[in-house]
Formats: C-alpha cells, structure tokens, sequence
C-alpha cells in the first residue's frame, strides 16, 4: 500500500513540474505574426550577417530586397499556405538570379507533420528555381505521416518562386 | 515600382512583421474547418462462388475550430458501417479523436482530451490512401488494437529541427483487464474515453526521427490494468501492461516499404486469468513487412498518377507465453500474407484490390479473402 501512496505523491508532482516548464512560454494568445526575431535569424542564416533591406510593393505583396552595404544579395519573401487546417507561415530566399538559396518555416501550426520544418527536408530546394518541376515525388521526397504539409509547402514554394519570376520577366524586379 | 527607403534589418525586426506576411490573405484569426475520411469495402471470404459482403467500413468527419493561433480543438466522428441500430450487432458511432492544443513553442504543444495511443503506425495515420490493403493490417486490430485511444494529457513537438526529432508523450486512462482475451488480446480491454475509469493511469510516448523519404520511430505503452479489482489488485500500477514498438518507413524512388515490430508483457497474466476466466498470454509479439512497387513511375517516370503494388507479411503470436495454469493455443500464432494492388489518381483518393491468406500455427479456421475498397481524405 505505502507504495501506491508513493506513486499518488509523485503524479501532481509531475504535473507542477510541466506546468512550471510552460508558464514562462506562455505567449500573448492573440498573435497572430511570424515572430520578427525568428524572421531575422533566419535571413542572416540565408544571407549572413549585416543585412539591410528594402520591401517592394508588388501587386500587394511585398517582397524584400536583401543586401549588405551595395551589393544586392538576393530577395526574400514571407507567405502562407494553407495545410490541414492551419497556415503554415514560410520564408523562400533567393539570390539575385532568383534561383531559391533556402526556404525556412517560420511558424508552424499544424497537429502533425512538423518534419516540413526539418533541415534536411528544407535543403532539398536550395539550387532550385521556377523552371524545375517542384512536385513531391519527383524532385521534392516526401515524409511519411506528414503528406498534407509537404504537399502544401512544396506547392507553396512553387508558387512564390514561379512568381517571383513573373515579375522578373516584366521588368518589375 | 515602389520603393521603401533602404532599412537596416535590425530595424526592419522592430517593425511588426506582421506587415509581411500580411502580403497573403491571412486566414481569420478565429475559424471551423471541415474534413473527413472514408471507405467502402467489398469482401468475400467464402470463394467467388458464394456472395461476398459490401460495408461502408468508415465515415469519418473531421471538425476543427482555431480559436487562436495558439489554441486548436481537433476532433474526429466516425460512423462504423453505416447505421447504428438498437438489438443489431455492427454499427458504431465513436469520437475518434477529440483534444485541445496549446502551441507553447515548436518544442512545446501542450494537448488534452481524448489523444490517439501513438504507438506504430496506423494508430495515428490510418487515412484509406495512406496505407496499402482494402482493410488495415490485422497486426493492427489484434497486437495494436487499433484505433486506440484514451483521455489524458501530454505534450507534443520537435526536438530539433536541425537533427529531425520529434516526440509526443501523453500521461491517458489505462487499459482493463476485464476486456483481455487470449484470441482478442488488449483490444476488448480499451476505455476510449467513454466513461473511462483513471484507477490506472497509463503513459504512453513516441520518439521519432525523419529524414526524406525515411522515418524511424520507437514508442511504448506502459500502465496498469487491474481498474481496482481486488481479485488482481487496487494498486495504480497492478497488472502492469508494457508495450515496446519500433517501427520504420522508407520510400525510394519507385519503391516504398514499411514495418513495424511490438514486443508487449502482460503482468499478472495469471491472475487476469483466473479472475475472468480467460487465457491471455503473457507477451504478446510480432510485426509486418510490406513492400510496394509504384508501376507507374517505372513506366512513366514524371506521371503524377500511382499504381502500387504491394506484398505485406504479417505474422505474430497472442501467446508467445504464457502463465502458469494456461495452455498455449497454437491458433493464435497467426500468419497473414495480402497481395494487391492500389491505384491513386491523386495522392488522397484511392481505389484497391487484395487477396489475403490468413493462417494459424493449428491450421485451424484457415481462410483466404479477396477484397476490394475505395477510400479517401480531404
């Protein structure tokens, strides 16, 4: 008996311990925003460090230019694709000839398939561009259990830099 | 074109980023989704000269509401073989899945209510168009009884982006040995959140590693299944159930494989025995191997479309011990072989085909099964 007591002492043990651990990251409930130190640290490890930039107003949308002191190193833009039943809020990074130097998950939302978020995923779109076919299957491999986020960031993807090229050929960027 | 005067990044942190990603129409802070799964199967188990049986095996609707980008209710209502219907055997209508998340931090979600046990594959993905096979693995109802689930609390998140972790690790309702039987294994001794009795609280977790096209995962179940009965013990932890799983996905190129493996004890199996008069076994182990051929990417390698072909072996034993006082029954070494086909026009709707040979260590029962079903998700 005196061992169940034991055991009935350590449960809500166990649970102030977790709830000591989540207090302090309990965020405003209400934001709705890709965290602007998230967003920063993940350009600078795109681009490096000593980054400026000025936002393009294109269609609505905006789209970074990217540079340190006059050299242009590239654009970069924020956006969201719609998984299961959350956006999934994503960066893509190009260089100057639009050819994508890295994506990054800013924030993710989703009950599973975080593995988007995976490097080793995410790498698979460096050197790629709008003329590639960017299809899971073909040039992007999926993940087990996370189908719908790798479709849809993969579709994503394809959309910005697909745009991001459009642009390009009228001039505009 | 516009342009905005040159910012250092620094500053450009400072200002709300909001502003950039608000370049895309933003989802409604507050929001209801809508989505469901399904299938439809055709099973004859009596040779093609006899009728074979149609089902709509599932009918499930997913229902979620954002409240915030932190705070998700998930839920899932299924229907078992269309109706349900009072003095009728079959017929189910089952929450599935119901839980709130609480984004702490990508590390961090805290979730509770009623949780999937996140032990081997199907457990948790078990969509029609993600598995092979008209119906789901019989590994998958008899050693994981699938769908397992029970009400608790846990927390979920990725370890390290970087190095491809993930974890979910939930404190649920225990398991009954009242429910236990030597053919049936856990599977009657589930609660499923339906008035469920917390006499044992269980643990239950997942570690998981991925990489593109690879996914490796260990998970366990560990908890009492006495539920205060004083014939096996009122201790938390009386009649402990422990569960150990590895199980692993591979996808390359045209060919995909998969396997899972359990190992589970049953503490006390005797006492369970003599006090519901059964014959649990005191471990139960086994697992799969399946492989699939996608023919279209053989043929037409930048084909959208997938032809799967696939051989799954299945072979595992209820009672791969037993207690003392217990005979071992040799039909419960159970082997099932399927061979089939699947066909996805796209990657969430499915057509299959299978025939599947299931046998025991007795021959005894033995049977042969061709099936066919439709499924989808969306």
């Amino acid at each position: 008996m005196h061992q169940s007591e034991r055991r009935s002492r350590w449960l809500p043990g166990g649970l102030a311990a977790l709830l000591l651990v989540a207090l302090p990251s309990l965020a405003p409930l209400a934001a709705q925003s890709v965290p602007a130190r998230k967003l920063l640290a993940s350009l600078e490890r795109v681009y490096g460090q000593g980054l400026r930039a000025d936002s393009i107003a294109l269609d609505g949308a905006t789209v970074l230019r990217v540079r340190r002191n006059d050299s242009v190193l590239g654009f970069a833009q924020v956006r969201d694709v719609m998984g299961k039943d959350q956006p999934i809020t994503y960066l893509v990074a190009t260089d100057t000839a639009l050819v994508l130097r890295d994506i990054d998950i800013l924030v993710y939302r989703e009950a599973y398939g975080g593995e988007v978020a995976y490097e080793a995923w995410r790498k698979q779109f460096r050197g790629r561009d709008a003329r590639d076919s960017l299809v899971v299957g073909r040039q992007i491999r999926g993940i087990s259990g996370a189908t719908i986020s790798v479709n849809a960031v993969t579709l994503g993807v394809r959309q910005a830099v697909g745009q991001l090229a459009e642009w390009r050929r009228a001039g505009r960027l | 074109m516009p342009h905005r005067p040159t910012i250092a990044l620094s500053m450009l942190a400072a200002m709300t980023a909001a502003s950039l990603a608000a370049q895309e129409p933003e989802a409604p802070a507050e929001r209801t989704t809508i989505g469901g799964y399904g299938e439809v199967h055709y099973t004859n188990r009596s040779g093609l000269r006899s009728p074979g049986e149609v089902n709509v095996k599932r009918f499930v609707v997913f229902l979620s509401h954002t409240f915030s980008d932190r705070l998700v209710f998930r839920s899932e209502l299924e229907l078992e073989d269309t109706r349900l219907e009072g003095g009728e055997d079959g017929g189910e209508v089952a929450l599935e899945q119901a839980y709130l998340d609480y984004r702490l931090s990508d590390a961090a979600t805290l979730r509770t209510g009623l949780v999937l046990t996140p032990v081997g594959i199907i457990n948790e993905v078990h969509e029609p168009p993600t598995f092979n096979g008209v119906a789901r693995p019989q590994f998958d109802r008899e050693v994981i009884p699938t769908t397992w689930r029970e009400i608790g609390v846990g927390m979920v998140g990725s370890l390290s982006a970087s190095r491809g972790l993930a974890y979910r690790v939930y404190l649920v309702s225990g398991l009954r040995a009242d429910g236990f039987g030597g053919g049936t294994g856990l599977r009657g001794g589930r609660q499923g959140g339906k008035e469920a009795s917390f006499a044992n609280p269980s643990l239950t977790g997942r570690l998981e590693w991925a990489r593109p096209g690879l996914k490796l995962a260990g998970s366990f179940w560990y908890g009492g299944s006495a539920n205060q009965d004083t014939l096996i013990g009122t201790d938390s932890f009386d009649a402990p159930v422990l569960m150990l799983a590895a199980d692993a996905r591979y996808d390359a190129g045209p060919l995909s494989f998969r396997g899972v493996v359990v190992r589970a004890t049953i503490g006390d199996a005797a006492g369970i025995n003599q006090a519901y008069g059964t014959d649990v076994g005191s471990r139960i182990q086994g697992g799969y191997l399946e492989g699939a051929v996608n023919l279209v990417q053989l043929l037409q390698p930048a084909a959208g479309q997938r032809l799967l072909a696939f051989a799954r072996h299945e072979r595992y034993d209820l009672h791969a011990a037993v207690p003392a006082g217990t005979s071992r029954n040799q039909a419960y070494a159970r082997r099932v072989t399927t061979l089939g086909l699947a066909y996805k026009p796209l990657w969430n709707v499915v057509f299959k085909a299978d025939y599947a040979i299931f046998r025991n260590r007795a021959g005894a029962g033995e049977d042969e099964a061709l099936a066919l079903g439709v499924g989808y998700q969306f």
